[in-house]
């Protein structure tokens, strides 16, 4: 194994050490990996991934596993490549000028990064909601049928369930339900957010990609979405990067600390927030560095 | 933190103390940019104000003086302005006097001390007669004239009906069916007669084509050649088709296969082995006397319009009537080639007894002259008759030019902001296309002249004609295309950064072929070959080449408006198109362009303010003093793109300083200009109409 060395048993992971100072003196390091992250069936699995952004260097050799059906948080300090790891799963960062990547992220066993991957197709099978809400300038109807107007669909009937459907799983189906030729402009910030949501699952994807959601919404805005969370969960596998701690442990399984481009310490929340086999990853979580 | 504190108290006591110096409040330059703002809202008003005021007072009528000087000379006039001469300290007054066919000015200038007498007299009028300008006179005579004897030229006996003080009332009683009688002959005339005659040209142009297709030569490629070529094709169309079933062909190979299926289409379309050539022998003496059947047709209704136009104009002569000018005793004459013949009834448009009238009355008046300036054509002397052919043509035009500039102009900023790589090429291009704001009109009007009305309109007149290729070399010029894209197409699928100049060349390459490809082709004779060349029909002046040169005028400000529109659409939002799984395209097409279309509206509201005041391009292009028919009109195909047209611009040069009357058109020059104004107003109230309506619809996004 390399620097990463991701796969040791969580047991050899010294549990008193010095994981941050070797990270920003890029010494070899290891992630403390709990064994709950590895059993059952992955939906996607980094393995040794790592991302450039022109010479500077965004992610290091992250391997890690995301299981089906649970909700999986990626918590750090800013600037620790929790973003730019979830725009990786859909291929996001390929717009960004000279990017380059290394090692894999498999979905569903298929490595997104290799060649002749059809990007759309990819991005056609995930679901993702931004950290401002990003509704399009067009009917509220029309933002949350989206993604299957560009796949095609034209039957009124079939959009119109699907649309419902959508705006139930969002919890907004009630309040627009009759002003849904009405602009989406018009909607309140957290209402947007839940619209962005039910854009994202209106085409049933594999995974929900969640970055920062509740970062521009007001405290009673942000409970509902995090209620919201909690719901679709049950449904769907949710990656959700957040800077709130306390989100992160109430919505989460799975949470994973990261910091500079690394994966520092990745097991289930509870173990992370109350018995975290790393001293830093306590500090983190309790506030005393970060 | 507490080290900090210390040393804010620990400084020097003796530091002095911050202050704020005099000029940083900014007061003088809040008194100089508010001083500014009033000069130019002044300039503003100043402009409005005048051209309002001046264009506005054209047509109402003021009172009729009757002025007799020290010299015993006496006239009827219009007081218009006052003012004291500079040289002589003498008080001078300006009147209109009309009456131009008696050997006067329109207007003239008088010594208030030599006024003697000046008087209102109640039955002085104000004529507005078709073809001369203004008269100004009082009615003695109306006569008719007895039908002419059986052939003979000799002395006609006249009737008076009314002499003296009746004579007004008679007149203004006949005045309405003189008019009818006017618009008949006038429909007879300028629109029944040239329909029927442009017929027979037509069915004269038919004969001539098909005479010319009798001489065509044979075909190029033969049911052999074209049978190869269609199994070719197909195969191609099948291994795409299988292709994209199965998802084996590797997209590279895609662009080659779809461009050489492309080539053999256009094989098909162009030779088409399976048409019969023009007909020859039997059935083509069949059309010609077809079409000579039609023409003898024709020619009969013309007469029959011609002797009703003869008879009209016949009764039309009998009715005269006398106005007498003051000055020199004489009448208005029917026309200047025979000054012993007074005017005929139905010369007279209106006469108007303006001292008589009450303001209602005159309000009225005021109202019908504008109604008239409005509604009609203009006469064949400049400042005659009214402006609605003019008006017609720059709402025209400028439509034209806005349907023409925004779609280039917006797809050109859309390449140029979404796709194309943002570098030292894309610089270049971009100040290359704000320089183009900067050229003056005139090199624009220039260069559709020579680009649009006689190579591009030639070619659509007549084809390539010696600068086509032969039929072998085409063929070889569209595989080169075919070829190409293919290549590029391939190499740009395949990926890789340096590959890029590659694929540019190539594209650049296929274009430029393309181009000579359809500037030379020999299957093309030109749409309008039987007129040449005496008469171009898209390769002269026209409507069509003067929008499309206004459109290039304008094309800098809408591509500068949309790039910046396109900008400002914010990167999340694109973010979460693409999310979604949406390619670049449907992310431009259904997210980021209807953002950005305010903007873009803007840019085209620019556009079409800049378009519709411009007038030295279009003298070279396409306007004329007096236009022979409107650019639309209800014959297809509706808009005639090839008609020269009039434009309230120019309209403002042709009546101002073209006429040989300038003193008598001069205030329609204001009224004209006020219109020119207004429809420019009215256009852009619109455009910001529609603007506002595609804001809420978007719900009052980005731009």
């Amino acid at each position: 194994m390399t620097a990463g060395g991701a796969m040791a048993k969580i047991e050899d992971v010294p549990e008193r050490g010095s994981a941050l100072d070797d990270i920003r003196e890029g010494r070899p390091f290891q992630s403390a990996i709990h064994a709950e992250t590895l059993s059952g069936d992955p939906v996607l699995k980094a393995e040794e991934f790592s991302l450039w952004y022109g010479a500077s260097r965004a992610l290091w050799d992250v391997t890690m596993q995301i299981p089906r059906g649970k909700v999986t948080a990626l918590i750090g300090p800013s600037g620790c490549g929790k973003s730019t790891l979830l725009r990786s799963v859909n291929r996001l960062n390929d717009l960004v000028e000279g990017v380059r990547t290394e090692g894999a992220i498999n979905l569903a066993g298929e490595n997104i990064y290799g060649p002749g991957v059809d990007v759309i197709e990819l991005r056609k099978r995930l679901g993702m909601v931004f950290q401002k809400p990003n509704p399009f300038p067009m009917s509220i109807f029309e933002n949350v049928v989206y993604p299957l107007r560009i796949d095609g669909e034209r039957r009124r009937s079939v959009l119109r369930e699907a649309c419902e459907e959508a705006l139930e799983g969002s919890a907004l189906l009630k309040e627009v339900k009759d002003r849904l030729d009405e602009s989406a402009m018009g909607l309140s910030g957290g209402q947007q957010q839940r619209l962005c949501i039910a854009r994202a699952i209106v085409a049933d994807p594999e995974v929900l990609l969640l970055d920062e959601p509740c970062s521009a919404l007001d405290p009673i805005a942000t409970a509902r979405i995090e209620e919201l969370i909690h719901e679709i969960s049950s449904r769907y596998t949710v990656l959700i990067v957040t800077h709130n701690m306390q989100q992160a442990a109430r919505v989460s399984d799975m949470t994973a600390f990261m910091y500079l481009g690394r994966l520092v310490e990745y097991g289930p929340t509870d173990r992370i927030f109350q018995n975290p086999r790393l001293t830093e990853t306590e500090q983190y979580v309790t506030g005393r560095f970060g | 933190m507490t080290s900090a504190r210390g040393s804010q108290s620990d400084r020097p006591a003796g530091r002095t103390k911050r202050t704020t110096p005099i000029g940083a409040g900014g007061e003088p330059s809040v008194w100089l940019m508010g001083a500014s703002l009033i000069v130019c809202v002044g300039l503003i008003v100043a402009v409005s104000v005048l051209i309002v005021r001046r264009g506005a007072a054209t047509f109402w009528p003021r009172p009729i003086e009757r002025i007799t000087l020290e010299s015993g000379e006496a006239f009827f006039g219009q007081s218009v302005e006052r003012r004291e001469n500079t040289k002589t300290g003498a008080s001078e007054e300006r009147f209109r006097v009309g009456n131009r066919d008696l050997g006067q000015d329109s207007a003239r200038w008088v010594d208030t001390e030599t006024i003697t007498e000046r008087s209102a007299p109640e039955g002085a009028r104000l004529v507005e007669r078709d073809t001369w300008g203004l008269f100004f006179g009082t009615v003695e005579r109306v006569e008719r004239l007895a039908p002419p004897a059986g052939g003979g030229a000799g002395e006609r006996s006249v009737t008076v009906l009314a002499e003296g003080a009746e004579a007004g009332a008679v007149l203004d009683e006949l005045l309405p069916r003189a008019a009818e009688r006017r618009r008949e002959i006038r429909a007879i005339a300028a629109s029944r007669i040239p329909a029927v005659e442009s017929r027979i040209e037509s069915a004269r142009l038919d004969r001539r084509a098909l005479l010319r297709a009798d001489g065509d030569d044979a075909r190029g490629l033969g049911w052999g050649a074209f049978a190869g070529l269609v199994v070719v094709g197909g195969l191609a169309g099948a291994v795409l088709g299988a292709a994209r079933l199965r998802r084996v062909l590797p997209s590279a190979a895609r662009p080659l296969v779809w461009s050489v299926l492309l080539a053999i289409l256009l094989a098909g379309w162009l030779e088409r082995p399976w048409q019969s050539g023009p007909p020859t022998g039997p059935a083509l003496e069949r059309r010609l006397v077809e079409i000579d059947e039609r023409v003898t047709r024709l020619e009969a209704r013309r007469t029959e319009l011609t002797d009703r136009l003869g008879a009209l104009r016949e009764e039309d002569a009998r009715e005269r009537v006398v106005i007498v000018d003051p000055r020199t005793g004489r009448f208005a004459p029917a026309s200047q080639s025979s000054p012993e013949d007074p005017m005929l009834i139905s010369q007279v448009i209106r006469a108007a007894e303006i001292n008589a009238m009450g303001f209602g009355d005159r309000l009225g008046l005021y109202g019908a002259r504008w109604g008239d300036f409005l509604s009609r054509a203009p006469g064949e002397a400049p400042g005659t008759g009214g402006v609605f052919p003019v008006i017609l043509g720059t709402v025209v035009l400028t439509l034209l030019l806005t349907v023409s500039v925004v779609p280039l102009g917006v797809v050109a900023a859309l390449y140029m902001r979404e796709y194309a790589k943002q570098g030292l090429l894309t610089s270049i291009v971009r100040i290359a296309i704000n320089n183009l704001a900067g050229v003056p009109s005139i090199v624009y009007g220039m260069f559709g002249l020579g680009f649009f009305c006689y190579f591009l309109g030639g070619w659509i007149d007549g084809g390539p004609g010696t600068a086509a290729v032969s039929r072998a070399s085409w063929w070889w010029i569209v595989a080169g295309v075919a070829l190409c894209v293919g290549v590029a197409g391939a190499i740009a699928a395949l990926g890789g950064k340096k590959r890029a100049t590659v694929v540019g060349l190539l594209w650049a390459g296929a274009a430029g072929l393309a181009a000579w490809a359809v500037f030379a082709t020999p299957y093309f004779g030109g749409f309008f070959p039987e007129k040449l060349p005496e008469q171009p029909t898209f390769g002269g002046r026209g409507i069509l080449w003067a929008a499309l040169t206004l459109a290039l005028l304008t094309l800098p400000v809408v591509i500068v408006a949309t790039e910046e529109a396109v900008a400002a659409v914010p990167g999340s939002m694109r973010e979460g198109s693409l999310g979604c799984g949406a390619t670049k395209w449907q992310t431009i097409r259904r997210v980021v362009l209807p953002s950005a279309l305010p903007g873009v509206m803007t840019g085209a509201i620019l556009a079409m303010a800049r378009g519709a005041g411009e007038v030295a391009p279009l003298m070279l292009v396409g306007a004329v003093n007096l236009a022979p028919a409107p650019p639309i009109s209800f014959e297809p195909p509706f808009l005639h793109g090839d008609r020269t047209f009039m434009h309230l611009g120019f309209h403002i040069y042709s009546v101002g300083f073209q006429s040989p009357d300038v003193e008598a058109t001069e205030p329609l020059v204001w009224t004209i200009t006020l219109l020119l104004v207004l429809v420019v107003v009215l256009l852009n109230i619109g455009a910001v109409y529609i603007r506002a309506r595609l804001r809420s619809k978007f719900g009052g996004s980005a731009v």
